[in-house]
């Protein structure tokens, strides 16, 4: 019984530390960028994404590190996570904006229904479906049970924003910012009109551009591009914006 | 068995309709190609007029110029079905024997398909002095070629249509594989052209007819393909060789061979044909046995020269002869839009050693790597016309496009020559760079928006960030565990709900079975009171028991806890009807407790229509 408390100290200490370690490495990986170390800045930032300690600030900081380095393919798309996670981070969204203008990337336009969404990013419309659907079917069950007019009236608004919401949800999902969307991260990258080298050429992405993955085969991808067309990328050319 | 005629008729006439609406859905469409462009005097060229779409089509059988013979030759027809897609051409074939030196044009001819008229591309055939061209080996139709021929059952042809060429430029050639008719020659490996130092386009399918070689009848098969050099020098080019399986009789047992034979000499004789075998096809059929035979042809001497020096500095290889289209979309910008410039470069030549047209002044442009796409015009793709895509940014304030220059070197004037297109005049408003990139779109696509910049760009990426923050997921919410458990917690509370709602409703219809039944109870009392035919005894029990349930039922009270007071306070009776309640209620006492034989047995008239009276008139 005697040892209880000196174990408990330990345990909790080691919790204390194993916490405290991501945020040493990443005081660290800060430190040595603005000693100008980038390289190393940008290795202790990367180990730190691999020990899925995904903080906006974290891909934010690791895209200044790949913008001072002119690798403007990885500084976007380490931009474009930190939104991912933290789509109001005005910091990435202003650093994005130069870095898509000094690598003159190629940008997806988002369709007519996405303009009209941008108020709310897809987690809320996920919400916001979840908590109005509830409300319409306990509307309709106050309606079945009790025949107050104003409960199914209710209820239908609320079916109605909740069907709002999953079509919102939908486009976001399936748009420019949603799952698919990936960030070409080697310069010049050719999208071809068939998984072969010597295929015709469809267009030629610089570093930075966003495509939009609709299907792998192999080694190679086939993405939706800036102008509206398809074409084939080799894999390794593009990384997802989604990890 | 009985099949339904009228049935089988439609099916046909359905599946018909259905077949030549796809295969002439597509407009008609027409191509002219020259197997060579640069030929010799008296050096035959073919002339192929290709109308896609359509089964048949109306085509000059002579084409009058002056210097050449142009002759029809022969017609075939193409049937392709790709996923149900069936598509159909027709191949009208002319060869032209020029005359005389010069520079030759084959005007546009007109075609009719149904009721459309086309027209075909105008041609440019340059013809040399002197029998340069026709380097063919042991062509069939010469001389030596019928010598070689005549006697073997199968024979390979190299066709190259040039001796001497330069680096990249392309060599039409064909390779030919003629099978004795009666011998059913069959393919089964190849043609493969050993053509080291050259790159070579893929065989076409091949096109197949028959040809009368020194008194003979053979299949020929015709492969089309053109070829580059890829560095100056002598080259022999081929043999082309293949494999094929052919007829031929097996030899009776008993004849004994003498003497060994060759691949191509199948029968000891001479003249393989003077068999037996071949003058009784039908014995043939029993006879004849299938064997492999190996096909080889002569090799082509051909000399590439290599390019001049001195070429211009925007030159990238292509070879031939082009010409040059350009245009822009759109022609209206702000500083820093993109601005698509379309560049089509048309003729025969290397095309897949061509490079997109270069900007003659690049100053103030932000220039996008472009893309390309090809046509080809025939069947091993030395014409046709390739597009270009370049995106441009204008970095400043413009008011014209600079011109597109695209250099080749033309092997028949053997220089080089440059391409140089107009200005494309545009305008360029504003002064600050867009905030947004976005590649333009094809005209065929919607058009681009570009997004106006929502703050002003910063001249440089903003500070690190010191705190690390808590971590978060980029799977989305709804695909998280997490969410749909938190659906239980409304979905239980909703079942509670309606568990509730449920049970309320069930204990309800059990207050309102329980009324049912007193109302039935006093209905049916009430009924017997009003027959009269009962004793006084039950007659006045009824009547009180009435009363009860009456009052039971207006304050929603059990009957037996009813007394007289309840009975008056509820049916606000007055002193008259009280005494009245008073004197049924003593009544039935008297009689229920004194026995049915205290008094009268029947109740008199008066007394009963009073007492009923009495129940009836109470009311809330």
């Amino acid at each position: 019984m005697r040892i209880l408390p000196g174990l408990s100290l330990v345990l909790w200490l080691s919790a204390a530390a194993l916490i405290a370690q991501p945020a040493t490495q990443f005081a660290k990986a800060n430190q040595e960028y603005a000693a100008g170390d980038f390289k190393a800045a940008i290795t202790d930032y990367e180990e730190l994404v691999r020990s899925a300690a995904d903080t906006p600030n974290l891909f934010y900081n690791l895209g200044n590190a790949y913008f001072r380095k002119k690798d403007f393919g990885h500084a976007i798309l380490n931009y474009e996570r930190a939104l991912a996670l933290d789509p109001r981070h005005p910091e990435a969204q202003a650093n994005l904006r130069l870095a898509r203008d000094e690598a003159r990337a190629l940008e997806l336009l988002p369709n007519r229904w996405e303009q009209g969404l941008t108020f709310a990013d897809s987690n809320q419309f996920a919400i916001s479906a979840g908590i109005a659907f509830w409300l319409g079917v306990f509307g309709i069950a106050f309606f079945v049970f009790n025949r107050r007019r104003i409960a199914l009236a209710l209820a239908i608004l609320a079916i109605l924003i909740s069907g709002y919401s999953i079509f919102a949800l939908s486009e976001l999902e399936h748009g420019k910012n949603g799952g698919g969307l990936a960030i070409v991260t080697k310069d010049n990258s050719e999208a071809r009109i068939a998984t072969a080298d010597t295929a015709n050429r469809v267009l030629v992405l610089p570093a930075g551009s966003e495509i939009q993955i609709a299907s792998r085969r192999g080694d190679w991808i086939y993405a939706t591009l800036p102008n509206n067309l398809r074409g084939w990328l080799p894999a390794n050319s593009a990384e997802p914006v989604r990890m | 068995m009985s099949i339904d005629r009228k049935s089988l008729t439609i099916g046909f006439a359905v599946i018909a309709s259905t077949w030549a609406s796809t295969a002439f859905a597509a407009s008609p469409s027409v191509t002219a190609v020259l197997s060579d462009s640069q030929p010799a005097v008296g050096q035959m060229v073919q002339l192929e007029i290709k109308v896609s779409g359509a089964q048949s089509a109306s085509v000059p059988d002579t084409i009058p110029i002056d210097g050449l013979e142009v002759h029809q030759t022969g017609t075939s027809r193409q049937f392709e079905m790709h996923n149900f897609d069936v598509t159909s051409s027709v191949t009208y074939a002319y060869t032209i024997l020029p005359l005389r030196a010069g520079q030759f044009k084959i005007p546009p001819q007109t075609i009719r398909v149904g009721n459309t008229s086309l027209k075909t591309p105008e041609l440019a055939l340059n013809v040399a002095q002197g029998q340069s061209g026709g380097a063919s080996a042991s062509k069939p139709g010469t001389q030596s070629g019928q010598a070689s021929v005549g006697s073997k059952l199968a024979f390979a042809d190299l066709v190259i249509a040039k001796k001497e060429a330069y680096v990249g430029e392309m060599i039409p050639a064909e390779i030919r594989l003629g099978f004795d008719a009666r011998a059913r020659g069959r393919l089964q490996d190849g043609p493969d052209l050993s053509a080291q130092g050259f790159t070579t386009q893929k065989l076409q399918q091949p096109r197949e007819n028959l040809e009368t070689i020194g008194g003979r009848t053979y299949q020929v098969y015709t492969f089309k393909t053109a070829l580059s050099a890829v560095r100056p020098g002598k080259f022999e080019l081929g043999p082309v060789t293949a494999k094929a399986s052919i007829v031929m009789p097996r030899r009776p047992s008993t004849s004994p061979r003498t003497r060994p034979r060759s691949p191509l000499d199948l029968f000891n004789l001479d003249d393989p044909f003077s068999d037996p075998f071949f003058s009784d096809p039908f014995g043939s059929m029993s006879m004849g046995e299938r064997a492999e035979v190996p096909i080889k042809s002569e090799s082509v001497s051909l000399n590439i020269k290599p390019l001049p020096p001195n070429a211009p500095p925007n030159f990238s290889g292509a070879v031939g002869n082009f010409t040059m289209t350009s245009d822009a979309k759109p022609k209206t910008v702000q500083v820093g839009d993109p601005i698509t410039v379309t560049s089509t470069i048309t003729g025969r030549g290397n095309f897949d050693r061509m490079s997109a047209p270069a900007l003659e002044d690049e100053r103030g442009w932000h220039k996008y790597p472009p893309s390309s796409k090809f046509k080809q015009d025939d069947d091993v793709g030395i014409s046709g016309e390739k597009t270009f895509e370049m995106v441009l940014a204008p970095n400043e304030k413009k008011n014209a496009i600079p011109p597109l220059v695209f250099s080749y070197f033309d092997p028949v004037k053997e220089n080089y020559a440059t391409l140089r297109s107009d200005a494309i005049p545009i305008t360029v408003e504003g002064n600050a760079p867009p905030s947004q990139n976005t590649a333009a779109v094809p005209p065929a696509s919607a058009t681009v928006g570009i997004t106006p910049s929502p703050a002003p760009k910063p001249a440089d990426i903003l500070y690190q960030m010191n705190a690390l923050g808590a971590p978060k997921s980029f799977t989305p919410i709804y695909r998280r565990a997490v969410f749909w458990i938190a659906q239980l917690g409304p979905l239980l509370l909703l079942l509670a709900f309606i568990g509730w709602k449920i049970r309320q409703r069930k204990s309800g219809d059990r207050e309102r079975q329980r009324i049912l039944a007193r109302e039935q109870e006093m209905s049916r009392l009430l009924r017997e009171l009003r027959r009269g035919d009962i004793s006084p005894q039950v007659y006045f029990s009824n009547a009180a028991r009435v009363v009860n349930l009456k009052t039971a039922l207006a304050r929603n009270v059990n009957p037996n806890s009813v007394d007289p007071e309840t009975v008056a306070t509820t049916f606000d009776l007055d002193e008259e009807e009280r005494v009245r309640l008073q004197r049924l209620l003593a009544r039935s006492d008297e009689l229920s407790y004194s026995g049915g034989g205290n008094g009268s047995d029947k109740i008199s008239r008066d007394e009963r229509e009073e007492v009923l009276n009495f129940v009836e008139s109470l009311r809330v």
